[in-house]
């Protein structure tokens, strides 16, 4: 007998994404993205993403049927995201959830997004061994998991404290002047400036917060750094060194993810560390993972891009992980929760 | 044969009719929010009430609006979910012509009488829409748009002459009596019976009924939203810790 047909819905920002997995196999993956509609305004607008998502929903699940090649009618369950994310997006994909979950008389399953940027690792390079460590970096969150199991046993051991990692280059794009999203043109120019430039502040690292913080992070200071140092150079009728700059800050933002990230593994003896979400494309942070992960004997999983950024194979990956651990459905009157906390795997 | 109809407009209400437009079950929740928690389980007890299984349902019928965003999109995207999980057809209908056919009927309305209808449009405006009644009441339910639908302050439709010689029903009357005075016994919420058979009326003289949502607003784009939840609580009992 083939394992169960699930069917992920992702709603949380701007990106609509509908997947098809059977088990732990992706068969088709679909997306529709409201991006381009935000740009010239700097950042997501709800209204604008919720608009995007009620039109893109139902033609999003027909490619994604299409792709995998299956009927409605095969599938076996809904999973769908039920927070953290934008409450009016997050409404339309729990909504069209429950109305297929209605419709085909299958169980529903509301997941937790930032697991899901975890859990599709599971579709690319295979089942999780015994425990992984989970660093889930994008524009709305920076946390890291520890992962004994992906449904029942997922312990948050520290997130920001204030910016997400993207959400941080974002800022300093604009700072720099950079079109937003910024976090990608500073990856780019960072490639081409010394990142021992400008030592600026690695966020929580002191010893005095390692009591309570050792695996929490916080941008905000770096960010407030990086704004200081250019306005003085700029009132004093210096040119900017925007390279260095981006180099030195992209520098202080992946030591300081991966250096408390290999000490969570070493501390609780974890050998395998994912990383996941949208921020999970940034250069100097793979590279910089690469080489500790090495020199620490981690091995060391990064999905390719696609399914780092939002999508919904990392929802019906999740769906389908609890479903096959018996994990009881979720009701119809399931509240989607802008804030949900990450140890609530499921709804 | 039965179809299922939902609205989302102001209250969630759900109903199912027989092809006949006989009603077999009507659900109502009076509640502004948690229209997305509300309307699922409302659908799924009316099939559950009524024996009624869901591959029965040969179309679904839904309130376009106008009204406010969020509610709205839920009994939107729910409806075409459902229709395309079922494979039948979703019908859209204008909340305000059900408003104005539900008139004609309670308030035995002449042929040729001019209603308009208002609703509640928040911001210190209303939605609006003015109609004929076109067929020989009670029954036929034929009412004809002649102006709107639109979005204004109940002022400003005064000024604009569009309640001169109608009758004026709907919630967003009783809000503003001074500008639109409101009839007695006028219907408030569309009622999704109505708005069935308003569907099934249209469908049999061979109208298209798209879904797309009556926003009559652009979107908000006063400043981006903050980006999606930072800091989680565990995260933030810690720093305060
Ligand atoms: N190469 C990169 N370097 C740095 N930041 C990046 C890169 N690519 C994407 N980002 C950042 O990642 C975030 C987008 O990730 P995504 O998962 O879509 O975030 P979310 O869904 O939480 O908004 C943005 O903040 C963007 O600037
Ligand atoms: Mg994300």
């Amino acid at each position: 007998m083939s394992a169960p047909l699930v069917l992920g819905i992702e709603t949380s920002c701007d990106e609509t994404g509908v997947a098809l997995v059977r088990g732990k196999d992706l068969l088709f993956d679909a997306v529709a993205s409201s991006m381009d509609e935000h740009a010239r305004f700097g950042g997501i607008i709800p209204e604008i993403a919720s608009r995007a998502h009620l039109e893109a929903m139902v033609p999003t699940i027909r490619r994604a049927l299409e792709g995998a090649d299956v009927d409605l009618g095969q599938v076996d369950a809904i999973a769908v995201t039920a927070g953290p994310g934008l409450v009016g997006p997050l409404t339309i994909g729990a909504a069209a959830a429950k109305a297929l979950s209605i419709g085909l008389g299958v169980p529903l399953y509301g997941v937790n997004h930032v697991i899901g940027h975890a859990a599709v690792d599971e579709l690319v390079h295979g089942s999780f061994p015994d425990q992984v460590m989970a660093l889930v970096v994008s524009g709305g969150h920076s946390s890291l998991l520890l992962v004994d199991d992906i449904v029942t046993g997922v312990t948050e051991l520290g997130s920001t404290l204030d910016d997400a990692a993207g959400e941080a280059f974002d800022k300093v794009g604009r700072l720099l002047g950079l079109p937003y999203p910024g976090g990608p043109h500073i990856d780019r120019l960072a490639r081409e400036g010394d990142p021992t430039a400008i030592r600026f502040p690695r966020g929580l690292t002191a010893a005095k917060d390692q009591a309570e913080h050792a695996y929490d992070f916080s941008f905000s200071g770096l960010k407030t750094a990086v704004a200081r140092w250019v306005e003085t150079r700029t009132d004093a009728g210096q040119e900017i060194p925007v390279a260095d700059v981006a180099a030195s800050f992209a520098a202080a933002v992946a030591d300081v993810l991966t250096a408390k990230t290999i000490a969570a593994c070493r501390r609780h003896g974890v050998s395998t560390l994912v990383i996941g979400g949208g921020f999970s494309a940034n250069s100097q942070l793979r590279d910089l993972a690469a080489v500790r992960c090495a020199e620490a004997g981690i091995e060391l999983r990064i999905p390719p891009i696609r399914f780092c950024t939002d999508n919904g194979a990392m929802i019906a990956a999740l769906g389908s992980a609890a479903l096959s651990r018996g994990v009881a459905p979720s009701r119809l009157d399931l509240p989607v929760d802008s804030s949900m906390p990450l140890i609530r795997v499921t709804v | 044969m039965p179809v299922l109809a939902l609205d989302t407009s102001a209250a969630v209400s759900v109903a199912l009719i027989d092809a006949e437009g006989r009603t077999l079950a009507t659900r109502v929740v009076h509640e502004e929010r948690r229209h997305a928690e509300q309307l699922a389980p409302m659908i799924a007890d009316v099939l559950a009430a009524t024996g009624t299984d869901r591959t029965a349902l040969t179309g679904i019928v839904v309130g376009t609006g106008p009204a406010p965003f969020t509610g709205l999109r839920v009994g939107l995207v729910s409806a075409r979910a459902l229709g395309l999980a079922l494979d039948i057809p979703v019908h859209g209908v204008c909340g305000l012509d059900a408003i104005a056919a539900q008139a004609a009927i309670d308030l035995s309305l002449a042929a040729g009488t001019e209603v308009l209808v208002v609703t509640d449009a928040r911001r210190r405006e209303v939605y609006w829409a003015r109609y004929r009644v076109a067929g020989a009441a009670p029954q036929s339910l034929r009412v004809e748009l002649v102006a709107g639908p639109g979005v204004a302050s109940a002022a400003q439709v005064a000024a604009d002459g569009h309640a001169d010689g109608a009758i004026v029903v709907g919630p967003g009357a009783s809000l503003y009596p001074e500008q639109l005075p409101p009839v007695d016994g006028a219907p408030t919420d569309p009622d999704p019976v109505v708005l069935a058979r308003l569907a099934l009326a249209r469908v049999a003289l061979g109208e298209d009924l798209p879904t797309e949502p009556l926003y009559l607003r652009r979107p908000d784009v006063v400043a981006p939203a903050p980006r999606k939840h930072v800091v989680t609580p565990a995260a933030r009992k810690r720093a305060l810790a």
